[in-house]
């Protein structure tokens, strides 16, 4: 069985600027693929190009093993959902909903059926005869869903879908979208710059960083085990630790990272366990959030390490304390220096 | 209501009258004042009088200084300062010699004369004969006191006190001059000049499609000329008083004619373009259009057609409302003064009014080109009269048709 | 003067109609008002011989002017030519200004702006001299009547009438259609014809349903113009015809001019209930949100 989508070499450039730099990129049926990367990291481009709305300046772009480098986006088995929904503002919700279908000239009878169930689907039955204009933010994204999977297409597209709600109705909607893609079993190709979101929902993430692809894996890849130092950087927080500091604390000259939360207070006094690693330094700020608390530590001899701490933990530890850290000598990475690091 | 309407605007007209004489009336009775000027045409077969020149004080008696200016309502070429032509000038020494500055509005159709007038807004009229009855019926105009106007004594006795200018001997205004509305040629489609209307008027004429035609109502009249010769049996006598009949041959005469127009011209100067650009081969025109045409090298020439023509006898009028009373009295006079007269007639193209004129033409045969006194070339010549609802030729037995009646068929026509 | 600004804050009320009171008020007295006594007068008698208006009620010159076949033909020539105007100015607006907006480039866009509103500028009779001379023809029985550019260059032209009328009138008022078309096309959000295309909509469907739909309230808001401008009008087709060609508005002034001012504004209700309804019908087409 071929893959859902198959990017080879694919290139894309806007006079002199290059925003996608032959990435080679294979989603999987079923999948829930989330494309991830800050503004400008040619995400969107790589999506708006699967859609076939931007033509590749070089590579090509497979859809279930078929070329469709050079094909008309009506013509590709594709649906988007656009981050500001596009909805038509002259049509009925359930016109829009219905276009897709009467373009394809579905009969009357089966259009109605087939957008009545999937606005039952996306929770919007009995809105049917409502206009866009009429609907509130989260509603118009559920019509523009429905909008989309009426077609039944192989792949879903989604443009940072959430970008324009509020924080309660996005997580709401991510819960939704998660329990949507598995009722209706599409591949939904995702496209966002929000690492969290990317990591509640995908199955797997690429990371995109200025028009490459950084690293290519399940969440708990990328979180656990960043590939460079760019991935490490954007998905959560990280230490960073360069090649001259990681040879004088881990031992060893190759840059390293290092999760905060990986890093645990020791006493100056007490011994270093097993298969640990620790180093001292001065406290030079504390940040209170929550049961965890943010240590941000200069270390004797030069660098910056941050450990996130039980709150409990940190009793007594002021600005300006001396501290000593310690860390599972596993949990230090090695990875590789990206271009441009966060 | 309609009654106390109607005497309420008599004494607004009245007032008007009386708040721009000169001199300031006696002890008068004053609705004696008010029913002398405003209504003038109830004409209740009042025997013939002196015209209440002193007795009634609606005209002035005598001319106090000038206000410093005039303003004017003129056809093309009666009121020219120069600026037409450096040679072409008798505004100037007018104004210089009375401290009267002249603005002038050019009409361009009796019609749009009488509105103008109907504003108020003016000092005086050059009204042409269609237009003097209906100034004088809507007292826009005031009668005058020719005694102010020492140059009246040497005017054309047959242009005195006619029916368009008078009422009941009392003088409206002063005449102006006359002429005939002439037939333009172009001379390269005419090697021979032509000598009847029937150009302009028959489907096989060699101008078919370019003929240029007066865009008024009163061109019904024209119509009616052509018909006084060409079907005699529909007994017009007149062509400003049509029975029906006679109005319904005149109107089909010039639904044929339409199928041939070239150019229906309201602007003296739409008519001048089009004779000078060629696309107006032939056409009714004033003599003023084919001089100023000509004098840009247009190929044409003018005659009067045996079938005699429409013309004009014009008035200078006085508004009832004059603003400017005694500049307008001054101006009355200084146009059919004998110099001035001799030069507006030569301009324009017509017969001057003041007999000592005829002397003073650069060109010595003027006079006699334009048949100045002579007054059998002036009887196949019909002014521009209004027509009204009793027939002007005597008939008693039938109703013609009415001024706003040819309006009306224009309009159907034109549309 | 600031306790004047003190109070003024304090009665906004007060302060707003103060400002506006004076400018509304005049608008409703030289536009409300000299509309209510045009529709008045239609109903006064001319008295025949001074041609003047009497007081005298009669229902004649409506009578004249809505009942009588010559008039009511000239209205629906008139209305001809407007649509016609209108249909003409709309297939050439449609293309031009989604060239203008969809297709050119950023720097030509404002370019062709500037070309597009710079007509306007011109003085009205100049360009109708300007086409009089364009349409005039060459030669009229083999007298040269110094053809104009048509003749010269195709060797035709379709003289003076009502073809000039239409051609002179599309040509006026053709910026007045393109210009909310524009607008419209620029208001028009890309991701809708990405949208419509993602679902399977040829560039033809996209135009016929997404676009057109979208675009109706912006030609509703030029139609306006080029109906009304068109209707109304008397100078240029007088001008390029040589007066043989009437429209409603030669009438309203022939007739003000003859003088019949009573029958004048009885005419004038023509248009007056042409464009009232021509509105309402825009209105419902959603023209007055696209001004």
């Amino acid at each position: 069985m071929s893959a859902a989508v198959q990017l080879v070499a694919v290139r894309k450039t806007f006079g002199d600027v290059v925003a996608v730099d032959d990435v080679d990129l294979t989603i999987d049926n079923g999948e829930f693929f989330s494309l991830l990367g800050p503004s400008g990291s040619g995400k969107t481009t790589v999506l708006r190009m699967i859609a076939g709305f931007e033509e590749p300046s070089g590579g090509a772009i497979l859809l279930e093993g078929i070329d469709v480098t050079h094909v008309a986006p009506y013509d590709r088995d594709i649906n988007t959902v656009f981050q500001d929904y596009a909805l038509f503002p002259h049509m009925t919700v359930q016109q829009n909903v219905e276009y897709g279908l009467k373009v394809k000239r579905v009969p009357k009878a089966e259009r109605r059926q087939r957008a009545g169930e999937m606005l039952d689907v996306v929770r919007l039955g009995g809105f049917g005869e409502r206009r866009p204009n009429q609907l509130s933010g989260g509603q118009r994204q559920r019509v523009a869903l429905a909008r989309a999977l009426v077609n039944r297409p192989s792949v879903l597209l989604l443009d940072e879908p959430l970008g324009a709600l509020d924080l309660k109705l996005r997580e709401e909607m991510q819960t939704e979208l998660k329990a949507i893609q598995r009722e209706v079993g599409i591949t939904f190709v995702f496209v966002t710059h929000d690492q969290g979101e990317a990591l509640s929902m995908s199955s797997r993430i690429a990371v995109f960083n200025q028009g490459q692809i950084e690293q290519v894996g399940s969440p708990v890849e990328i979180y656990e085990h960043p590939a460079t130092s760019f991935v490490a950087g954007f998905v959560g927080t990280s230490n960073l630790l360069d090649a001259e500091l990681s040879a004088r604390v881990l031992g060893a000259s190759a840059p390293h990272t290092l999760r905060p939360e990986r890093v645990s207070l020791l006493g100056l006094d007490d011994p270093l366990p097993d298969g640990s690693l620790a180093a001292t330094g001065q406290a030079v700020d504390v940040q209170y959030l929550g049961s965890f608390s943010r240590l941000r530590v200069h270390l004797d001899g030069g660098g910056v390490l941050v450990a996130s701490v039980a709150s409990d933990a940190l009793a007594g530890v002021s600005d300006g304390a001396r501290v000593r850290l310690s860390w599972p000598s596993d949990a230090a990475l090695v990875v590789a220096t990206s271009s441009s690091p966060i | 209501m309609t009654t106390t309407h109607r005497s309420l605007r008599r004494l607004l007209a009245g007032a008007a009258v009386l708040s721009v004489v000169a001199v300031a009336c006696g002890g008068d009775d004053d609705d004696a004042a008010v029913t002398t000027t405003a209504a003038p045409v109830a004409t209740d077969a009042a025997p013939e009088t002196d015209p209440p020149v002193d007795d009634t004080g609606t005209m002035p008696t005598e001319l106090g200084a000038g206000e410093g200016e005039v303003n004017l309502i003129a056809w093309a070429g009666y009121v020219e300062d120069g600026s037409t032509d450096p040679a072409v000038d008798w505004v100037t020494p007018f104004e210089e010699a009375t401290g009267c500055q002249v603005n002038v509005q050019l009409g361009n159709s009796s019609d749009e004369m009488v509105q103008l007038m109907q504003t108020g807004e003016y000092d005086g009229v050059s009204a042409s004969g269609d237009a003097t009855l209906r100034l004088i019926a809507g007292g826009e105009v005031a009668p005058v006191n020719t005694d102010l106007i020492p140059n009246y004594a040497d005017v054309f006795p047959d242009l005195k006190l006619q029916k368009h200018n008078s009422v009941e001997g009392v003088p409206y205004g002063v005449p102006h001059g006359r002429g005939a509305n002439l037939l333009v040629y172009n001379t390269d489609l005419y090697t021979t000049a032509p000598d009847s209307w029937g150009e302009m008027f028959e489907t096989d004429s060699a101008a078919a499609g370019s003929v240029s035609v007066y865009d008024s109502p009163i061109y019904i009249a024209d119509a009616a000329v052509y018909l006084m010769s060409t079907q005699p049996e529909l007994g017009i006598t007149n062509p400003y008083s049509l029975d029906q009949t006679q109005f319904d041959a005149a109107m089909a005469l010039l639904e044929q004619q339409k199928g041939i127009v070239g150019q229906y011209w309201a602007l003296y100067t739409d008519q001048q373009a089009a004779l000078e650009g060629g696309t107006a081969l032939a056409g009714t025109t004033w003599q003023v259009i084919v001089n100023l045409a000509k004098a840009n090298g247009a190929k044409i020439d003018a005659v009067k057609p045996v079938e005699g023509a429409t013309g004009w006898s014009d008035t200078w009028m006085i508004s009832s409302k004059a603003a400017h009373p005694n500049c307008m009295y001054m101006w009355m006079d200084h146009i059919i003064s004998p110099q001035a007269n001799a030069e507006v007639a030569e301009w324009f193209g017509e017969a001057p009014a003041n007999t000592a004129s005829c002397d003073l033409t650069a060109d010595p045969d003027h006079c006699s080109t334009y048949h100045a006194g002579e007054t059998d070339y002036w009887t196949d010549v019909w002014y521009w009269t209004t027509p009204e609802e009793t027939c002007l030729d005597g008939r008693t037995d039938v109703t013609c048709v009415p001024y706003t009646e040819w309006v009306n068929a224009w309009n159907g026509l034109r549309s | 003067m600031r306790a004047l600004g003190r109070f003024m804050r304090r009665h906004r009320r007060l302060s707003l109609a103060s400002v506006l009171g004076a400018p509304v008020a005049w608008m409703l007295v030289i536009y409300i008002g000299s509309l209510a006594f045009m529709v008045v007068s239609a109903f006064f008698r001319l008295d025949g011989l001074s041609q003047k208006p009497t007081n005298e009620l009669t229902g004649d010159n409506i009578k004249t002017a809505f009942t009588t076949w010559t008039y009511v033909e000239v209205v629906l020539k008139s209305v001809g030519v407007a649509v016609v105007v209108t249909t003409l100015c709309f297939v050439i607006a449609l293309p031009a200004a989604f060239y203008i907006s969809k297709v050119a480039a950023p720097w030509a866009r404002r370019g062709l702006i500037v070309a597009m509103l710079l007509p306007l500028w011109a003085g009205y009779l100049v360009k109708g001299y300007a086409w009089k001379a364009m349409l005039r023809p060459g030669s009229e029985f083999g007298i040269d009547t110094g053809g104009g550019f048509l003749n010269a260059t195709f060797g035709w032209t379709p003289g003076f009438g009502w073809i000039a009328v239409v051609l002179a009138e599309s040509y006026l008022w053709l910026p007045y259609m393109i210009l909310p078309i524009y607008a419209g096309l620029d208001r028009l959000p890309p991701s809708l014809l990405d949208a419509s295309g993602d679902v399977g909509a040829r560039p033809m469907r996209t135009f016929r349903s997404i676009v057109m739909p979208l675009l109706v309230p912006a030609i509703a808001a030029g139609s306006i113009f080029t109906f009304s401008l068109t209707l109304g009008d008397f100078i240029t087709p007088n001008l390029v015809t040589e007066g043989k060609v009437q429209m409603i508005g030669n009438l309203i002034q022939r007739t003000l001019g003859a003088p019949n001012q009573p029958l004048a504004a009885a005419f004038t209700l023509w248009p007056l209930l042409i464009v009232i309804v021509y509105l309402a019908g825009m209105k419902r087409l959603g023209a007055f949100e696209s001004i």
